[in-house]
């Protein structure tokens, strides 16, 4: 599918999970995405999966709380506390009686999740669903865990599914896997850069995404791409020349990698003096 | 006594590059030098003159280099081999938990790469050892792997779970008599919990072996001299800023903090007479350079270290001399506060 077609559709999800290799920008874009489908009226909640600082940041505060906090006009956002979303978990999810001695319970399964790490994946990806499921949001972006991760994390669900025989937790954790599996509802945003080896680990990983279908892709963006500089470098040595020189040579490399990806949406290269929060409103307007 | 270097910071900003280099710049003063890289890249073994990176300690074309990768996969098998007894260890290889843990604990490949560290400072064949460590967690998640492996194995589920402090395999049978515990067995739908105590009782016997271990790895984190790696951009700043704010309990504060992919200063603020595409184009990165020297002087003015610069390149060094010149271009970069020096 062409990635204008793809990037069509990409807002009428009603979950993004966004991934990618460290440093190709994924808490700047997750808030972009947010900042975007906000702007488009849609009621959108970022979540930030594993890294709170750096989606808090970008929308222009300093901390996240696992209530959902007004960052913006239409952007909400939570960061997932592993704590606070077992007890969501015992407590609502899986609709204990009240007598039931949770706090006990609730310790058990804190314990079982540092042990048995399935649970503690689920537990996160959880907490994105029941979002998801609830009619208070039209759209959730996940700011989720780096690509070498997020296997481990879209798996968590059906792992636990396989585990544990029966029962509420099982229910739970196979509509979990469902909900991900479903391209209607549910999309992963790739984000990348044009360098070599953000480009090599993109495409092992898109390949294993399009193999196993636990969550399909959304779109791919590659950031950061420099424009095209239409002069030669001048003969004069001093800093108008290595300036032309150096783009001229990052430039070059970047075409190179991006010949090997696959379509994606393609961002500029943001030049000079922004903040994370300018990041993200400046790639919000970059977005198609 | 073999001194160690540990090139930190998140991924995507030159740590394997640097190491590289800062072994050629060792090895080059006098001794045997060792890297130890997580990232198989291709380039830098080329780079180096090797065929590719394997386990093993191998010779590179620069005297006294060697280099070698951290491969995590293998490690907690073999950390099973070294401190279990050998049934224990026949049913933990066999584990799903175990695997779970081996390929998802989040400290776990972390802490696979400490003990191959650790295994190569006590062969004492080196003078120095450079670890290019994994960026796990932004990097910090290699300092505090030992501890929180070391909380995993000694079984605070297991604990919790028998309400003893290690009980015989016996009294696990009868744990799920207490009603927290049924309820909890009644949730999951079955003998997960039974299985899981099961399994932690065989992880347990690891302890005392990952105990000592572990202990032995914060020493040699606490003497290892930190250089910390970093861009100008926001998201790796902030990873760097937690070496000061959050490193200290585990190892001492950073040796240094390199900015990499640094722009000319005087490009800053560039006398560009007349206008035209080249004066614009400097004009931006004129702007990108003057972002650069903010950063540096908020980082150094917040954290008290004067950060030392490597300038951007546009092409990664491909052989032995030009990961020679990455370093002797650095500014700012004390070799001998690193002990490295002729």
């Amino acid at each position: 599918m062409a990635a204008s077609l793809r990037w069509q559709r990409v807002f009428e999800r009603h979950l993004l999970i966004v991934t990618g290799k460290g440093g190709t920008g994924r808490s700047a874009l997750s808030a972009a995405l947010a900042i975007k489908a906000a702007r488009q009226g849609q009621r959108v909640l970022a979540v930030a999966m594993t890294d709170v600082l750096g989606l808090a940041l970008h929308l222009g505060v300093t901390q996240l709380h696992y209530e959902p906090q007004q960052t913006r006009p239409g952007v909400w956002a939570l960061a997932i506390d592993r704590t606070a979303a077992l007890d969501e978990y015992i407590h609502l999810q899986l609709h204990l009686p009240r007598a039931a001695p949770l706090k006990p319970v609730a310790r058990t399964f804190s314990a079982l999740a540092d042990t048995v790490p399935g649970i503690r994946d689920a537990v996160t990806v959880g907490k994105i669903s029941w979002e998801s499921w609830s009619d208070d949001w039209d759209l959730i972006v996940a700011d989720g865990p780096p690509l070498g991760q997020i296997d481990s994390y879209l798996k968590a669900p059906a792992s636990i599914a396989a585990l544990v025989p029966s029962g509420r937790v099982q229910e739970q954790a196979t509509r979990m896997a469902e909900l991900l599996a479903d391209p209607d509802e549910s999309g992963l945003v790739v984000t990348t850069l044009a360098e070599e080896l953000p480009v090599i680990e993109t495409n092992e990983h898109l390949a294993q995404i399009d193999e196993e279908r636990t969550c399909q892709l959304a779109t791919l963006i590659v950031n950061g791409l420099l424009p095209s500089l239409d002069a030669e470098a001048p003969d004069d040595p001093g800093p108008l020349r290595d300036s032309a020189v150096l783009h001229h040579q990052l430039h070059q490399g970047q075409q190179r990698w991006l010949g090997e990806l696959p379509d994606g949406i393609q961002l500029p290269y943001l030049f000079g003096m922004l903040t994370p929060t300018e990041v993200a409103a400046r790639l919000a307007d970059e977005l198609p | 006594m073999t001194r160690t270097i540990l090139v930190a910071g998140s991924g995507g900003v030159g740590k394997t590059t640097l190491s590289a280099a800062l072994g050629v710049a060792a090895a080059r003063a006098g001794g045997q030098v060792l890297v130890l890289t997580v990232d198989p890249a291709k380039r830098l073994a080329d780079a180096l003159g090797m065929v590719q990176l394997g386990n093993l300690p191998t010779a590179t074309t620069q005297k006294g280099l060697s280099a070698a990768m951290l491969d995590s996969s293998a490690a907690w098998d073999a950390l099973v081999d070294r401190h279990a007894p050998p049934d224990v260890a026949e049913r933990l290889h066999e584990s799903p938990y175990f695997r779970a843990i081996a390929d998802r604990f989040p400290a776990g490949q972390s802490y696979a790469a400490c003990e191959q560290m650790a295994d190569h400072i006590d062969e004492r064949t080196w003078d120095v050892v450079i670890v290019d460590t994994p960026p796990a967690g932004g990097g910090i998640d290699f300092f505090q792997a030992p501890g929180r492996v070391r909380r995993l194995v000694g079984g605070r589920l297991l604990r919790w779970l028998t309400g003893a402090s290690l009980p015989g395999r016996r009294r696990l049978y009868s744990f799920t008599a207490r009603p927290a515990l049924r309820l909890a067995d009644a949730i999951v739908g079955g003998p997960l919990l039974e299985e899981v105590a099961e399994f932690l009782l065989d992880l347990r016997s690891l302890y005392d072996g990952v105990s000592r271990r572990a202990r032995q790895i914060d020493r040699q984190l606490k003497r290892a001299k930190t250089v910390v790696v970093t861009t100008a951009h926001p998201s790796p700043l902030v990873e760097a800023a937690r070496f000061f704010t959050e490193l200290p309990e585990t190892a001492g504060l950073p040796t240094s903090v390199v900015f990499n992919r640094a722009l000319p200063a005087e490009w800053a603020s560039p006398t560009v007479a007349g206008s035209g595409v080249l004066a614009d184009n400097l004009k931006r990165w004129g702007a990108e350079s003057q972002r650069q020297l903010d950063a540096r002087s908020a980082f150094a003015a917040q954290h008290g270290i004067e950060p030392a610069v490597v300038p951007w390149m546009a092409d990664a060094p491909t052989s032995i001399s030009e990961l020679g010149e990455l370093v002797e271009s650095a500014q700012g970069l004390d070799l001998t506060a690193l002990g490295i020096s002729s």
